[in-house]
């Protein structure tokens, strides 16, 4: 079977990331023997006053493969390692779901499209996950958390939103790459022109003029970049690549 | 920074003047950054997003 799982709102202002703690999450389940999973992806969800965030509002999700009577185990394993690691004051949340092909995602879907750009209640979570049968927790504080992850997890099927987390952190900024060379890359599988969406061909040079990240467009993990006035392929800087990730989705 | 704490969302180089100066400043985790430099406000941990950029909540949070 496939399976998605997200979380959200685990952290502190000291604590480590909900991003981390994802990975270490992840890192369990390989462990035990399931697998393989994809890497964390980061979905940026609605800023508004409502809201309590720490620094960011944010949710973390990877999806894997397990044998078809893992679920309940992989639950657990999850459960436990958030029960132990997240921060005092947070609200934890979990969201396990079972992927199943000839289901309808839609509603999901649209559950995670309006968590990032409107207010939603732990009721709305609670209501869209009851109709489409998949596992959300609480793990604490106010239990907040399930909205994220339940977007989270909306998001990550719905497959064109997402920073994948730790992208590029062994690239040198300023330095020009073939796009072979970046494909070999575990978080990037295209490099695309922004403009046109149509993927580089591998001879193709990159500068890497910026802090930049990969994200998740069309299932796949993808490098947006943009043509300066020389012709030359330059990166998007992050910030950018955020707001082009808001509600509209890279389009 | 100015102005009850609040930067506009894209002022990088204020950031990073406020931040190499703020004694308060905490370096978010890495997947949170938004800013070229590490050292930014809008890498802090203390900086929340607002309608149209950022605004320092450090004192919100004394030691």
């Amino acid at each position: 079977m496939i399976f998605y799982l997200c979380i959200d709102d685990t952290d502190n202002l000291d604590s480590i990331g909900t991003g981390t703690i994802a990975e270490q999450i992840r890192e369990k389940i390989v462990t035990s023997g399931y697998g393989p999973c994809s890497l964390v992806t980061r979905h940026q969800l609605f800023i508004h006053e409502d809201i309590p965030y720490t620094s960011h509002n944010s949710s973390m999700c990877f999806h894997g493969e397990a044998s078809d009577d893992a679920m309940s185990t992989i639950i657990a394993m999850a459960s436990q390692h958030l029960d132990s690691v997240a921060a005092e004051g947070s609200d934890p949340g979990l969201c396990v779901l079972q992927f199943d092909e000839s289901n309808d995602y839609d509603e999901l879907i649209e559950f995670g499209k309006n968590a990032k750009k409107k207010v939603l209640t732990k009721e709305d979570a609670l209501q869209c996950a009851q109709k489409n049968q998949l596992h959300l927790s609480e793990h604490g504080g106010t239990g907040q958390g399930i909205i994220g992850a339940l977007a989270g997890v909306g998001l990550r099927i719905f497959g064109c939103d997402g920073e994948v987390k730790g992208a590029l952190k062994n690239i040198e900024i300023k330095k020009s790459y073939a796009v072979s060379e970046l494909k070999k890359l575990p978080e990037l599988v295209k490099v695309l022109d922004l403009a046109d969406k149509e993927p580089l061909e591998d001879a193709t040079m990159v500068n890497m003029s910026n802090r930049t990240k990969t994200v998740l467009f069309e299932n796949e993990y993808v490098l947006f970049v943009n043509k300066d006035d020389k012709g030359a392929y330059q990166t998007i800087p992050k910030a950018e690549i955020r707001r082009l990730g808001g509600d509209v989705f890279y389009v | 920074m100015s102005d009850k704490n609040k930067l506009p969302a894209d002022d990088w180089q204020g950031g990073h003047e406020i931040a190499l100066s703020c004694s308060g400043f905490a370096q978010d985790v890495e997947e949170e950054w938004l800013a070229e430099e590490v050292i930014s406000c809008y890498n802090c941990r203390y900086r929340r997003f607002i309608g149209a950029g950022i605004q320092c909540v450090k004192s919100l949070f004394p030691k």
